[in-house]
């Protein structure tokens, strides 16, 4: 989940637009980490010695590592176990943005220790990263009006939500900041209430080329054009994330809660008193998640 | 009784999830599937085919879950039903084997699970 949210905190600096963060995030499959971008990340190289390589590079044909060595940036033993080591994937992420020449070595230096100052993540997280960790993160990225307990139980739904992406759906995609708004006008909108010890209305809006591609990934199935499985997909991942979801706080907190089937909104316009809506960049389009919040 | 000899209903709101379940039935062996898309056209289906074994949702239009295991188990106390739910609490899970149903199954659907439940019922 460092890795989802490692955009949101880029784009969040204004060092890329978001044209450049969908173009990366549709890199992030087909591309492999450089030994020079973990280099950056350990701290066994500066951004500078890292491109002086790269320039040498041009000249001799001779691998990063090598050269490296050559130069005293590394030692031997430092080049196997960056090469062993366990990355976070979040350095491929920047390295890509690198790539693209949308951000320079020296701004991912900048940035990497920024984000790993501010989250406090250490390697280990990486390997033994839990969903407290993860809390904290989202934490940190939402601030949802109302108790403390409320504000838990806001946390743990998107936790859980962006979990269930990852486990459904798949990795590359970033979560942008909530907004909130008295009203908003749908594309393709499945929406499903949860009542009982709170009530809560629960949606995901996108257009119909972006609800073709989602579905096809959780149905694990080639959708060609928008149909009625397509929407049953929609609707199939909604409901499931919403059941776990009841599941976790009828363990967790011993709160009883039932859903409502789930539905398709024909409205064009969600009028809901307290509405907020997170929008999901995916390289096949822009999802909504939009949920009410119940203050009383 | 074979698994290919066997009748079998699935109750279901989600087109998707009936398909699934469906094609996880004919991996099986099992092509004798009917299908219904709420409550109450599972209870009707039920009564007029009486299926060796019934896959039912909890959330679903008209009747939920426990309400149809409810009354089909009226009909019929001999009724194999396990329900197939996202909402897997305690309670859920409490209530739907009080109304009558022999197992729950909770979504997202694993053949393993489903092929080891539908060998020890049919």
């Amino acid at each position: 989940m460092y890795t989802q949210f490692f955009g949101n905190f880029i784009l969040n600096k204004g060092v890329i637009t978001p044209e450049q963060l969908i173009d990366a995030i549709s890199y992030q499959k087909a591309t492999h980490l450089k030994l020079g971008t973990l280099a950056i990340h350990y701290g066994y190289m500066t951004a500078s010695e890292v491109e002086s390589i790269h320039i040498m590079q041009t000249h001799v044909d001779k691998r990063f590592g090598e050269l490296a060595i050559e130069q005293g940036y590394l030692t031997p033993e430092q080049v196997n176990e960056l090469l062993t080591s366990q990355k976070p994937n979040y350095l491929l992420f920047g390295q890509i943005l690198i790539d693209r020449k949308y951000i320079t070595n020296a701004q991912f230096e900048e940035l990497l220790a920024e984000y790993q100052a501010q989250f406090k993540i250490q390697d280990i997280d990486f390997i033994h990263a839990t969903q407290d960790k993860y809390s904290d993160l989202i934490t940190s990225f939402y601030n949802f009006p109302g108790t403390e307990e409320q504000k838990e139980k806001f946390v743990n739904y998107l936790n859980l939500f962006f979990s269930n992406l990852l486990r459904f759906i798949g990795e590359d995609f970033t979560p942008l900041h909530a907004a909130a708004f008295p009203e908003y006008p749908i594309n393709f909108c499945v929406s499903q209430d949860i009542t009982g010890s709170f009530s809560a209305t629960t949606a995901l809006d996108m257009n119909h080329a972006t609800a073709i591609a989602f579905a096809s990934r959780y149905a694990d199935e080639s959708f060609e054009e928008f149909d009625e499985y397509v929407s049953a997909s929609i609707e199939d991942f909604l409901n499931l994330h919403n059941g776990l979801f009841t599941v976790n706080m009828s363990n967790d907190f011993d709160i009883e809660l039932s859903l409502n089937p789930p539905e398709i909104k024909q409205e064009r316009i969600l009028t809901y008193p307290s509405m907020y809506f997170i929008p999901i960049i995916f390289p096949f389009g822009t999802m909504n998640l939009i949920f009410t919040i119940e203050l009383t | 009784m074979l698994l290919e000899n066997a009748k079998v209903l699935i109750s279901d709101d989600s087109i998707l999830a009936r398909k699934q379940l469906k094609d996880l039935l004919f991996d099986l062996g099992c092509t004798n599937v009917f299908e219904a898309n709420n409550g109450q056209v599972a209870i009707d289906t039920y009564m007029s085919e009486k299926p060796n074994l019934v896959f039912l949702d909890i959330v679903m239009p008209v009747k939920d879950g426990i309400k149809v295991t409810k009354e089909i188990i009226e009909f019929d106390s001999d009724a194999k039903i396990v329900i197939v739910s996202s909402v897997g609490t305690q309670k859920h899970l409490r209530e739907a084997l009080e109304a009558g149903a022999c197992e729950f199954i909770q979504k997202p659907l694993n053949l393993k699970n489903l092929k080891k439940i539908v060998e020890s019922m049919i």
